[in-house]
């Protein structure tokens, strides 16, 4: 099955759009039903364990704190996200690696099983600036198993098209966040020191953040 | 217009063949009061859930059942390795070989890899049967998923994935069999010397049977008798006995297999599944009863599928539009395995009917079988004779509309003569009788033709089009000689028992190893008895599908309980009456010969006031008193019933639509079918499966279609996603009949189970391909959508 559309985030710059979309912590929480994101070493990887210590990452505004963590190019991440498909709602167990990262453009493949259902996808990015604001070109190619696939596309489609719309919608609501806090802190400290210092205009911080994570 | 029913006890006992009795069987089944397999309750019961593969094609890397085992009110998992450990055969047979046809082990659960979605992969018993499904949850597989191949023609490729490995053979092919019939030569001539000739490629789509009782099994193990009880939603409780022996190796007389009420099956019903294996092995194991009982999902993944086929077709014909021969070449999909009957269905049952009502002299057939990943495919209402009429019926269509001639005067110029009886085709078989053309002029007359061909031209100059389809088939019933089917590859004979058991008060109980689901057997079977024995037909209890009281039975599929089930009765009834007769004739202090026999009375010859009603001579042979030399007590008759050939129903269907070429959607404006399935036992049966046959045939035409995407994965596996139709769906029919009885059985009939959906998908092809033929289409796959209509206008070239 293939998806893929257009999704226009309002009053950023791309490289605000890239640091949030870098980030497994504000993926994590943009994610509709995703439990945790986390980068994971091991071939076979444990779910029920990575649940336990998955809490710990806390949404930051702060472009230091979101380089330490950023998605690397190579690396395997692990997510826990639950999708409603029709009456069904399976957990899925999945893996994620970052095949390519270079800005404006992510490329991921993934698979991931529930009961009963599995998937496994390639999809990408690629950031465009507009007069307005920034428009995230995405697509993804899904290979669906099981039950889940059982209800063909007719079901699928609209549920896709649900988790991505509230995926980006939440995004633009973060990153107004982000900017919020930027405009708070310096940069050392990320939310602890907001309001302290004046703040950078929002190109600065396009600066600091291209600076930071290396663009 | 509908036919009225006749209550029973208005019907004089020499009038009641060929009465239309309100079916008896209905009563219970319209109350709740019949008993399905799920109905049947024991407080011991476990309940049976399979796991069954995500995948269309994958190897099984590892099986962990340890989190499944630990859930309360879970009794046992089990995988392939444990039937394994307990010796247990556990793999299916396939009941009709071919010559060189490969058949790969199919086990009840899957070893080291799935091939088709729906494979089982492990079981969960448990004290409830939705503990049993949530522990399916809990089983941890880790597949490596392969790719796979859905389509029949693409699996022979050379580069196609390969659904199975044959260690005993060089050649690595998903071909399952190379088949042909007829004379290749002799048509390759017809076709070189041929005048005019037409061609045809399509598609006779995977159809999904949706019986309305999902197949279910309910099995006891008795281990102090080490007897095997199983009751399950079977068409031949006798064939799956046999064959559930040797999956299992539990002897045949230790095993009992019962079918109780059975709602429907199609076909699907037939074939020996790993599900009802595997009820019993773990019976077996737990040395309780346990019950598995199909979800729809399950079905729509495991039941046998129908069609299936990828065509070539070609007609040859001279320069008056006289056929001088066919060629068909065919790719058959037969899923992941060979299912139970699966490789008579595209070849015996196909190939062979290829002639239709038409006198051709060189037809040629050649099918190509291909295992694929997709569920096995095996026999599904009519089974190999709708693939073949679909062929011939469209070919015959368009061979009309090349030679410029009328549909109708084109088929008539080409039937088998009225007096062309016995006929013997190029394929093989030799047609018992027949009579063509009344049927067709029935039809024509139904739908007033010639004014409707003249409104078809009237609408056309208004930008309305109208399409009028004619489907004249032929069908085979009444499977089969049993020496013939034995030559042909069935590994069983095709005969029937009867055993007619006439009471001490002179009621009467019948047995027939034939098993209705539906159909109504327990009525018509009544009739043919009441008529035989002149006992009232309220007096006559049949009794089917229990192996523990039947003599033996091979079944109802094929159309063949009438005419084979219903012979049996008839020459089992004709022998109690000889035997009668004989008690008659010693009591009566006369010969044998001058005993007359009518309406259930034996009488002497010139002498009509002595004479004994038949419920007298029955209490005479029971109480034993007074018997002739040589005569044993009692009065009970069995017999095997083995056909001298097949039937061969037919008729010709009209159907009659509109088409709107810019929405693509299709209105029916009329349906007649005139059906000629010989003698009718009760004409208001046949009319109920003629309408649910057309109901079925349109189904295919217009909606339905089972799809694999192309990693095997069934994406029309539900009720949502597969378009069964509804009764807003199905247009009105008018339905009559002809009658040209059977020459060769007892009763004269034919069969009509299948008829209405062998004659309705191409009826209403042509139908709309005829409604636009202005803008040069000339064939639509099935199930035509709105959206093929659509793009066939828009796409050929006079359409714009």
């Amino acid at each position: 099955m293939e998806f893929n559309g257009t999704f226009k985030l309002e009053d950023t710059s791309a490289e605000e759009v890239w640091l949030a979309l870098s980030d497994p912590v504000l993926i994590r929480d943009s994610l509709p039903g995703c439990e945790f994101l986390i980068e994971v070493d091991d071939e076979d990887v444990a779910f029920d364990e990575l649940r336990e210590e998955s809490t710990e990452a806390e949404p930051t505004g702060d472009p230091e704190v979101i380089a330490e963590r950023a998605f690397q190019e190579g690396k395997r991440y692990a997510a826990l996200v639950e999708i409603g498909v029709g009456s069904v709602n399976p957990s899925f167990e999945t893996t994620v690696t970052i095949d390519e990262r270079e800005f404006p453009d992510m490329t991921a493949s993934g698979e991931g099983s529930a009961n009963g259902s599995s998937f496994e996808m390639e999809s990408g990015m690629h950031l465009n600036e507009t007069d307005d604001g920034v428009s995230v070109e995405w697509w993804a190619n899904a290979e669906v198993f099981g039950r889940v696939a059982q209800m063909g596309q007719r079901v699928m489609n609209p549920v896709a098209n649900r988790v991505v719309k509230k995926f980006f919608e939440r995004i633009q609501e973060r990153l107004s966040e982000l900017t919020l806090d930027d405009q708070g802190g310096d940069g050392e400290q990320g939310t602890e020191r907001a309001g302290a210092d004046e703040a950078d205009d929002t190109s600065g911080l396009s600066q600091r953040i291209r600076d930071r994570i290396g663009l | 217009m509908s036919m009225d029913t006749i209550e029973a006890d208005e019907v004089d006992v020499s009038d009641v063949l060929g009465s239309a009795i309100e079916r008896r069987e209905d009563p219970a089944l319209i109350t709740g009061e019949g008993t399905y397999t799920d109905d049947i309750q024991d407080p011991e019961m476990a309940h049976m859930a399979v796991l069954r593969s995500q995948y269309g094609h994958a190897e099984i890397e590892s099986i962990d059942t340890s989190e499944a085992e630990a859930m309360d009110g879970v009794i046992a998992v089990y995988t392939a390795e444990d039937i394994e450990e307990t010796g247990t055969p556990g793999d299916l047979p396939v009941g009709w070989l071919l010559p060189n046809l490969k058949t790969p082990s199919h086990p009840i659960l899957a070893k080291d890899r799935v091939r088709y979605q729906g494979d089982g992969v492990a079981v969960v018993v448990a004290e409830e049967r939705y503990v049993a499904q949530d522990a399916l949850d809990r089983i941890d597989v880790e597949y490596d998923r392969l790719d796979a191949v859905v389509d029949p023609k693409a699996a022979v490729d050379e580069s196609a994935p390969q659904v199975h490995e044959w260690e005993d053979s060089d050649v690595q092919s998903n071909q399952a069999f190379d088949w042909e019939i007829g004379d290749g030569d002799a048509t390759d001539e017809a076709f070189e010397n041929a005048a005019h000739t037409v061609s045809v490629d399509l598609e006779n789509q995977r159809l999904i049977p949706n019986a309305m009782e999902p197949r279910a099994t309910v099995a006891e193990y008795k281990p102090g008798t080490e007897e095997l009880e199983v009751f399950m939603t079977s068409q031949n409780p006798h064939l799956h006995r046999q064959l559930m022996s040797a999956v299992l190796g539990v002897p045949e007389h230790k095993i009992r297999v019962v079918a109780p009420e059975v709602g429907g099956g199609f076909g699907s019903k037939i074939h020996h599944y790993p599900d009802e294996a595997l009820t019993s092995w773990c019976s077996m194991q737990l040395k309780r009863p346990v019950k598995w009982q199909a979800t729809r999902s399950e079905t729509y993944l495991t039941d046998a599928h129908g069609r299936d086929h990828i065509t070539h077709g070609e007609l040859a014909m001279d320069e008056d539009g006289t056929i001088t021969g066919m060629r068909v070449k065919t790719y058959a999909g037969m899923g992941a395995y060979l299912s139970t009957f699966a490789p008579a269905v595209p070849t015996y049952l196909y190939g062979t009917l290829l002639s239709g009502q038409y006198d051709i002299p060189a037809i040629h057939c050649n099918v190509i079988g291909a295992f694929t990943n997709g569920a096995p495919v095996d026999a599904y209402r009519g089974a190999g004779r709708p693939e073949a009429i679909y062929v011939v019926e469209r070919l015959v269509t368009l061979g009309a509309r090349e030679m410029g001639m009328d549909p109708a005067e084109f088929r008539r110029q080409n039937f088998v003569p009225s007096d062309g009886f016995p006929h013997e085709t190029p394929v093989a078989v030799v047609y018992d009788s027949g009579d063509y053309e009344p049927a067709l002029d029935k039809a024509l007359e139904m739908v007033d033709y010639e004014a409707l061909r003249e409104r078809q031209a009237e609408l056309r100059e208004d930008g309305r089009y109208l399409g009028i389809g004619f489907s004249s088939y032929i069908e085979a019933c009444g499977l089969a000689p049993s020496e013939l089917a034995g030559q042909l590859g069935a590994q069983a004979g095709l005969w029937e028992s009867g055993l007619v058991r006439v009471h001490p008060t002179g009621k009467v109980t019948a047995f027939s190893g034939t098993s209705g689901h539906g159909q109504g057997h327990e009525t018509t079977y009544a009739q043919i008895v009441s008529d035989e024995l002149g006992i009232p037909y309220d007096d006559i209890e049949i009794v089917e599908g229990d192996t523990d009281e039947i003599p033996q039975g091979m079944g109802t599929y094929g159309s063949r309980s009438a005419a084979v089930g219903g012979s049996a009765l008839v020459t089992s009834s004709q022998k109690v009456v000889e035997k009668a007769r004989k008690i008659a004739a010693h009591l009566l202090e006369t010969g044998e010969e001058d005993i007359e026999f009518e309406n259930g009375e034996f009488s002497v010859t010139g002498a009509p006031e002595r004479s004994m009603t038949i419920q007298e001579v029955a209490q005479q042979a029971y109480l034993a008193h007074n018997m002739p030399e040589g005569v044993e007590p009692g009065l009970e008759e069995t017999s095997f019933y083995d056909p001298d050939n097949f039937t061969f129903p037919f008729g010709t269907h009209v159907a009659v639509v509109e088409v709107d070429p810019e929405s693509g959607e299709i209105e029916f404006e009329q349906y007649a079918a005139v059906d000629d399935v010989g003698n009718q036992i009760n004409p208001k049966i046949v009319e109920g499966q003629v309408h649910g046959g057309i109901a079925q045939g349109i189904g295919q035409a217009l909606y339905e279609q089972a799809v694999y995407d192309d990693n095997g994965t069934l994406v029309s596996g539900s009720m949502q996603d597969y378009a069964v139709p509804k009764a807003e769906h199905i247009p009105h029919m008018d339905t009559d009949d002809t009658v040209t009885p059977s020459p060769h059985n007892p009763l004269g009939v034919k069969g009509v189970g299948e008829a209405g959906t062998i004659a309705a998908p191409q009826a209403v092809v042509n139908a709309v391909t005829d409604a636009l033929s202005p803008f040069g289409v000339d064939h639509i796959d099935m199930p035509i959508t709105e959206e093929k209509v659509w793009r066939a206008v828009n796409e050929s070239e006079e359409g714009s």
